[in-house]
């Protein structure tokens, strides 16, 4: 089956058939899919912070945690399995991005990243086609090789398709 | 609302808690003091056997990458640092405290571990950017302990927590608080106040646990301790590092800009730094307990 589990910062995609892409428990990080019908690639990033100017050197040593690295790398391994680099066809959702219950923006991070994936999407010339994001809820998300399917989880409150 | 459980079968549970190991007990005395040293938490692990060879697994687990092992106590826990040998000795002489399912609040086996190390991690940043003087060297432990009430009343929740949950989903209760005190009448904090006063925890950590989801309220001089916690647990809920149904469903009492200085940037710094941190100690932990498998 041989799935690719992802913990926050890493990216990663996959062309096996019947298997998986999935990360744990979002929070305020943020899950970018993509996925390619025709090709059936499916991959995910798991963003942690909208840019690596806060430090070097972790986006150096984990560049999937920062927004602005790691979206342009999923994009890059996408298109080493065999995706157009012009990013057509490729199916974008984005997930995650909760907040906790805050009369401040401060904690906002969810909010902040989820913009700073679109802001590096749109450079790339793609924008997500789906979304769940926002709210004060942590997700799991699952991403299927063979269907594109996107499911999401969270305790408590069940299962459901994006 | 008419409370379904009743609290006197919640205490009787925390009276009958086993007495907690003499290790905890200095270590949570010794932390209390203003000038504690390293040397005070060497002489805790030195006298027992199984504790020292804990940490000396853990100072040469892979994670730290050293080309000649550990050999002695001293360099070991200089190595690994005060907070890393502080989780093991809570950690090793707690029972299941920490690792047990929390089925009533759907957390799976050491899912009160994994948030409480992120909140400790997170606590002891937030303490870096203090205002004023407090008892900062305790944030980390406050932030280790702030939820042990989930292990006691989880399993009296797990008999609730359907109708709770659809309470705060319809918006009838403001938040999981309130939905634990309207249906107990008692929550999570309150509890593991009372687990922290029946193993006479220093009272700074019994007042930082009692008041971790309402900061402000706490006593003056213990605030500033309970809103470290407060911001640790907030944190590590961001961080997905939640114990289950309850994940960011508290909310942020925002009276911490009094205490602490702290701005979008610096919040994603703690982020960032208490990520790194509970990363080496899940690692170098779990490589200890592997061992003993």
């Amino acid at each position: 089956m041989s799935n690719i589990v992802l913990g926050i910062g890493d990216y990663g995609a996959s062309d096996r058939p019947g298997s998986m892409v999935k990360t744990y428990a979002l929070g305020s990080c943020v899950a970018v899919t993509m996925y390619d019908p025709n090709l059936h690639v499916a991959g995910m990033v798991h963003v942690a912070l909208p840019d690596s100017k806060l430090n070097r050197a972790k986006g150096a040593e984990c560049p999937g945690y920062f927004a602005d690295l790691g979206v342009p790398l999923l994009f890059e391994e996408m298109v080493r399995l065999g995706c157009q680099r012009q990013g057509r066809g490729l199916v974008v959702k984005l997930l995650g991005g909760a907040s906790v219950m805050a009369g401040n923006d401060t904690f906002n991070i969810g909010k902040r990243n989820v913009l700073a994936v679109k802001k590096v999407l749109w450079g790339l010339g793609m924008g997500p086609v789906a979304e769940d994001v926002g709210a004060n809820y942590s997700r799991t998300v699952s991403l299927y090789v063979d269907s594109g399917g996107v499911t999401v989880s969270c305790p408590g409150r069940g299962q459901w398709q994006i | 609302m008419e409370p379904r459980i009743s609290s006197d079968d919640i205490r009787e549970t925390i009276a009958k808690l086993p007495i907690l190991s003499p290790n905890v007990s200095r270590l949570l005395q010794v932390l209390s003091t203003d000038d504690y040293e390293l040397d005070d938490v060497v002489n805790i692990v030195k006298y027992d056997a199984a504790l020292t060879a804990k940490v000396l697994k853990v100072a040469n687990s892979p994670v730290f990458g050293l080309v000649n092992p550990v050999t002695t106590l001293d360099r070991a826990i200089s190595y690994l640092g005060k907070w890393i040998v502080i989780s093991i000795i809570l950690s090793d002489n707690t029972g299941e405290l920490f690792h047990k399912p929390l089925e009533g609040y759907d957390g799976g086996q050491n899912a009160l571990w994994r948030h409480d190390l992120f909140a400790a991690f997170s606590s002891s940043e937030v303490a870096r950017l203090a205002k004023h003087d407090f008892e900062a060297e305790l944030a980390f432990t406050a932030g280790l302990l702030h939820d042990i009430g989930k292990f006691v009343f989880s399993p009296f929740w797990e008999k609730v927590v359907p109708e709770a949950l659809g309470h705060i989903e319809e918006g009838s209760m403001a938040d999981y608080l309130e939905a634990e005190r309207s249906l107990t009448g008692m929550d999570h904090a309150q509890i593991g106040y009372e687990m922290a006063r029946h193993w006479d925890f220093p009272e700074p950590l019994q007042q930082a646990i009692l008041y971790h989801h309402t900061p402000q309220q706490a006593p003056e001089e213990f605030r500033a301790l309970a809103f470290a916690a407060h911001l640790g647990d907030m944190c590590a809920m961001m961080a997905g590092c939640d114990t289950g149904n309850d994940g960011m469903q508290y909310p942020l009492d925002d009276g911490y800009s009094e205490f602490f200085d702290l701005t979008s940037e610096s919040l994603a710094q703690i982020l960032l730094e208490a990520e790194i941190q509970f990363k080496k100690a899940i690692s170098s932990l779990s490589v200890e307990e592997e061992v003993d498998k």
